[in-house]
């Protein structure tokens, strides 16, 4: 059977596949989770997150790596914004490590959250792909445990 | 580039009368070049009927393998050429962190599940992970990427003379996801699929089988139309039928994909069923071959 066609490229630059399957996992998650790629950009961020932060991701769309970290804090017990080198995701997206910590953020509307994050990189055959980071409501006695 | 369904079936091979039309052999179809060379897209056990086919000449051919489960493997060990000294095989696959492809493929072809040991084949036989960035095999583009379907798992995109083959025939891009509403830059294996002259892909299960199958890495008619019809291909033929599909209810399966495909509004004689020793010409486009 001869296929007329007309010759066309693909116009799609899928995401890889690691970063979709972690999206979908995350999508139906009730913890609040976010996914950077690995240039550090938050390419996503679930609807528990989108509670937790008063705005939905469709609302904020990608946001690059320098921006991200101020959008809603995150800062100390102190009140000290905690330096965007510091913060979990960063380390795990730019080091290839996990890491965790405590802080807190503000959402949309003002309201503070005490959180514990956990941030690990996505690794592949072809090298790091971005990471997640998954938070919970801090412990009562502010240890990360 | 010329196109010949070698096997069809998906899983397992399941000859027999009630599956004689559309065909018992597994995952295998035979590409064949602007230039005359020769790409085999794995090696279940349909490979078998195109080595018999392939001259008894010396010959280079390719082999890409999407993954290796036994129904895209089973037939290298029963493929002509690869026991002629002078047929030069190069096979890629996917990598992965566990071993080389190679020693993978090696342990089907080892005992006890083999008489024959990769080492004695008498051809030049050589292992290739697929890169991330696209290669070239004679006058084709390549290009492969990771889909979704359990282990590490390829699909591929072949450009050659201004038309396109993408060939995705272990893939459930649903999972978790709804491919209807996403973005495509989000949808696994639309990056290889989009705008193909010709789609290879997945379409294992009705819709009532899929739930109970959710997870194993293939597609229900309704996501492989979903997809389909997001990848914009010219046409789509639905591949690694079910073992226990017979070709009446294949048939009827058939006709659920067509009127599903009018219904979306689309000319329904642009999607069916993939037919074993089924033949397709995509043509050259000379402005882009030259």
């Amino acid at each position: 059977m001869l296929i007329p066609t007309i010759s066309k490229v693909s116009n799609v630059t899928q995401k890889p596949l690691e970063l979709i399957l972690a999206r979908n996992l995350m999508s139906a998650l009730s913890t609040p989770a976010f996914l950077v790629d690995e240039g550090g950009v938050l390419v996503f961020y679930n609807e528990a997150a989108g509670i937790m932060l008063g705005k939905r991701f469709e609302e904020l769309g990608t946001v690059g790596p320098e921006e991200w970290g101020s959008l809603f804090g995150p800062f100390d017990e102190a009140g000290e914004p905690i330096p965007y080198d510091e913060l979990p995701l960063v380390v795990a997206v730019r080091n290839g490590r996990p890491a965790h910590a405590n802080f807190e953020i503000s959402s949309a509307d003002g309201t503070h959250h005490s959180v514990e994050a956990s941030a690990f990189p996505i690794l592949t055959a072809h090298g790091s792909q971005g990471a997640i980071a998954v938070f919970w409501p801090a412990a009562s006695n502010g240890s990360a445990g | 580039m010329k196109v010949k369904l070698w096997g069809t079936r998906g899983s397992i091979p399941s000859p027999g009368p009630e599956t004689i039309r559309y065909g018992g052999n597994t995952s295998c179809v035979g590409v064949t070049l602007s230039d005359g060379s020769m790409l085999a897209l794995d090696a279940g056990t349909g490979i078998r009927s195109l080595g018999n086919a392939l001259a008894a000449e010396p010959t280079r051919l390719h082999i890409l393998l999407t993954h290796l489960h036994l129904d895209h493997i089973q037939g290298l060990v029963f493929f002509a050429p690869a026991f002629r000294a002078q047929t030069e095989i190069v096979i890629w696959g996917p990598s992965s962190p566990e071993a080389s492809l190679r020693d993978r493929i090696s342990r089907y072809i080892s005992a006890p599940l083999s008489p024959v040991e990769v080492r004695e084949l008498p051809c030049d036989v050589s292992f290739r992970h697929c890169p991330q960035a696209e290669w070239e095999i004679g006058p084709a583009r390549i290009r492969a990427a990771s889909v979704a379907h359990r282990g590490p798992t390829l699909g591929y995109r072949i450009d050659d003379a201004g038309s396109s083959l993408a060939y995705i025939p272990d893939h459930e891009p649903a999972l978790g996801a709804d491919i209807d509403t996403l973005e495509d830059e989000w949808i696994s294996g639309l990056g290889l699929a989009h705008n193909a002259s010709l789609l290879i892909h997945d379409g294992q299960y009705t819709d009532d089988e899929y739930p109970d199958h959710l997870g194993w890495g293939h597609s229900s008619l309704s996501h492989a139309i979903s997809f389909a019809r997001r990848a914009e291909a010219e046409r789509t033929l639905l591949f690694h039928h079910d073992p226990m599909h017979s070709d009446a209810q294949l048939d009827e399966f058939a006709q659920g994909a067509r009127e599903r495909w009018r219904a979306l509004g689309g000319d329904p004689d642009r999607i069916e069923l993939a037919m074993e020793r089924a033949e397709y010409e995509l043509p050259v486009h000379t402005a882009l071959a030259s």
